[in-house]
């Protein structure tokens, strides 16, 4: 694992890369980076759920939820896109809190089919309040705004996406090193001993998993009004299993997992994005992995430095499965 | 609503609900013993009315012989899941269940190249409608119910009567002790996976001459057999049938009175409701 100083290394030279990609790269790959912060976005806000030993796999529902008030608000009510992303950010949260409340009090996979189920239900009901959000015949969506000026280039929505995920990834990475990310730890790799110490594990998890549908609600928002069209399929059962396996792939015993995940599915599947190929090569990714790389691609330099060396890899932390 | 109606949604609502009991036997015996829970579920239930469609509808083979063909096909693609994927996880709840959402994925998506896109037909099997107190019912969905009913009766006894089922339900009491007892727990985990895609595989081969075939139609009944596996409580056989049949009658009848998706909406409320007033379902054990 490389220390503090390296790792800041690294992010500043991949920030300056991505502040200078739009300057090199044509307008296909800003499209495609600013879909690949998107997709950041939805793995990283996924992980403080999966710390706590919580298997959400519904986190599309939130983003659904984000992404269709934010379009709603911005065209039929012309709210600035600032104040319309934060709505649908903090009504996916509510959600999560009322779905999360009854369903987090049980064992993991109780919660991880409500979850399942819940995908469905608000697909469905993007699919049938016609009136509202035109359903299956698809919502158009005005383009992002700040500050009152509309963004109407590519390039000023990828800087938009790229801002938007560096705050999204420096919230979550203060949490997950602030004391409540260490409760939060805790609960995944033993939760009968965290309760025995006093912690309140039904509202930890509570709020890690509001949190995550509040970030899930911000990529959500983002994305109605880079996309501009929103189409209730779209946000089914099979996009909340790839932020999922974003998370494993990439790996869940670091912070950079999720983005290592997201960054490096989104750009080998994008020859065949759209395809049942995309499925097919996620899913044989995800098996090879949890079957031959259980700790994810983050595990992978060590393990061949390891290798090379022919000593032990020094323990990196995977958190433990919870029952 | 009619009287008439209400008696065709009823007998209707019987013979979904037994597909979905069958979906959530399987998925409950696997919980009790594993804890786990098979998302490949509904994607052996999609290869279950698709070898139907092969071996009955292409190649002619009798009903029957190609209903059985499926469920033995299809449970010992369960024995060899539970070797392949389960056994070398060892036990993680989560990369097993992540592991067989992505089996689910894979399944779904390579049916498309495989099975090609467009819709699939099977023909009717059964011929023909009877008089059902007083309402005319297809025997196609009637024949459902009896066959159902009998894998369920099969199921019961081979848990109660046989030595594998007493060493599942060992397994489901105490994995440890079990083995220690010389249950062989890798084996019987084996056989508790082919049984429950076997299960899956009937259902599948039961709702194929009814339902057009694609490759994302396990999709639907695996969450209905989630639905009841909640309200029923996890882990619980009795649960499970009585679950399915409650779900298989609001189905049938508030689909009737106001269409499929509002009826799905109100089983989802409905879950979450049973959820806050008894969290581990009507026959559910304490956690």
């Amino acid at each position: 694992m490389p220390s503090n100083a390296r790792a800041a290394t690294v992010f500043v030279a991949v920030v300056a890369l991505l502040i200078a990609l739009p300057f090199v790269g044509g307008d296909y790959y800003i499209y495609l980076f600013a879909l690949v912060f998107i997709n950041v976005i939805l793995a990283a806000s996924l992980r403080p759920s999966l710390t706590c030993g919580q298997l959400n796999i519904g986190h599309s529902a939130f983003m659904c939820i984000g992404a269709y008030t934010s379009a709603l608000l911005a065209k039929n009510l012309g709210v600035p896109f600032e104040i319309s992303l934060l709505c649908g950010a903090l009504l996916a949260a509510v959600v999560g809190l009322a779905i999360g409340y009854p369903s987090l009090r049980l064992r993991g996979v109780y919660f991880a089919m409500v979850t399942v189920a819940f995908v469905e239900a608000i697909r469905l009901i993007a699919s049938i309040w016609v009136p509202l959000t035109r359903g299956n015949a698809g919502l158009s969506v005005p383009k992002p705004s700040l500050l009152g000026m509309t963004l109407a280039t590519r390039t000023s929505q990828y800087y938009l996406a790229l801002v938007l995920m560096l705050i999204v990834l420096v919230i979550l990475y203060k949490l997950e090193r602030s004391r409540l990310g260490l409760v939060w730890k805790s609960i995944g790799m033993a939760e009968n001993l965290a309760q025995s110490l006093g912690v309140d594990i039904a509202n930890h998890k509570l709020l890690a998993f509001t949190l995550g549908c509040f970030f899930a609600g911000v990529g959500g928002a983002f994305y109605a009004h880079f996309i501009r069209f929103l189409f209730p399929p779209e946000f089914g059962f099979l996009l909340a299993t790839n932020i999922l396996v974003y998370n494993f792939v990439g790996g869940r015993g670091h912070f950079a997992g999720p983005v290592v995940g997201a960054v490096f599915l989104s750009l080998l599947s994008e020859p065949f994005r759209g395809s049942p190929y995309e499925t097919i090569f996620f899913s044989i990714v995800m098996l090879l992995t949890i079957l031959f790389l259980p700790g994810g691609l983050i595990t992978l330099p060590g393990k061949l430095a390891g290798l090379r060396r022919w000593r032990p890899t020094s323990g990196t932390y995977a958190p433990p499965a919870s029952a | 609503m009619t009287a008439a109606l209400l008696v065709q949604s009823a007998v209707i609502g019987l013979s979904i609900g037994s597909i979905y009991i069958l979906m959530a036997l399987g998925l409950t015996l696997m919980f009790g013993m594993m804890h786990i829970i098979n998302f490949a579920h509904g994607a052996v239930y999609m290869l279950g009315a698709f070898a139907i469609y092969y071996v009955y509808f292409q190649w002619g083979a009798p009903y029957f012989a190609a209903f059985v063909l499926a469920m033995l096909l299809l449970g010992a693609f369960g024995y060899l899941v539970e070797r392949s994927i389960y056994r070398p996880i060892k036990g993680g709840v989560e990369p097993t269940l992540v592991a067989l959402l992505a089996l689910t994925t894979l399944l779904q998506a390579a049916g498309y190249p495989v099975f090609g896109t467009l819709d699939k037909h099977v023909p009717p099997v059964f011929s023909g409608t009877r008089n059902v107190l007083g309402v005319m019912i297809s025997v196609e969905r009637l024949m459902i119910i009896p066959i159902a009913g009998a894998l369920v009766v099969g199921l019961y006894l081979f848990i109660n009567k046989t030595r594998i089922g007493a060493a599942m339900r060992a397994i489901e009491q105490d994995k440890e002790a079990a083995a220690l007892q010389g249950v062989n727990v890798n084996v019987i985990n084996g056989l508790a996976f082919a049984v429950g895609f076997a299960l899956a595989a009937a259902a599948g081969a039961l709702m194929a001459p009814i339902f057009k075939l694609d490759p994302m139609m396990g999709e639907q009944p695996l969450l209905k057999a989630f639905i009841i596996i909640i309200l029923g409580g996890l882990g619980s056989i009795p649960g499970a049938i009585l679950g399915g049949l409650i779900l298989g009658l609001i189905d049938s009848i508030v689909a009737t009175a106001l269409g499929a998706e509002p009826a799905f909406l109100l089983s989802f409320v409905f879950i979450i409701l049973v959820l806050l007033w008894r969290p581990t379902g009507l026959f559910g054990h304490a956690l």
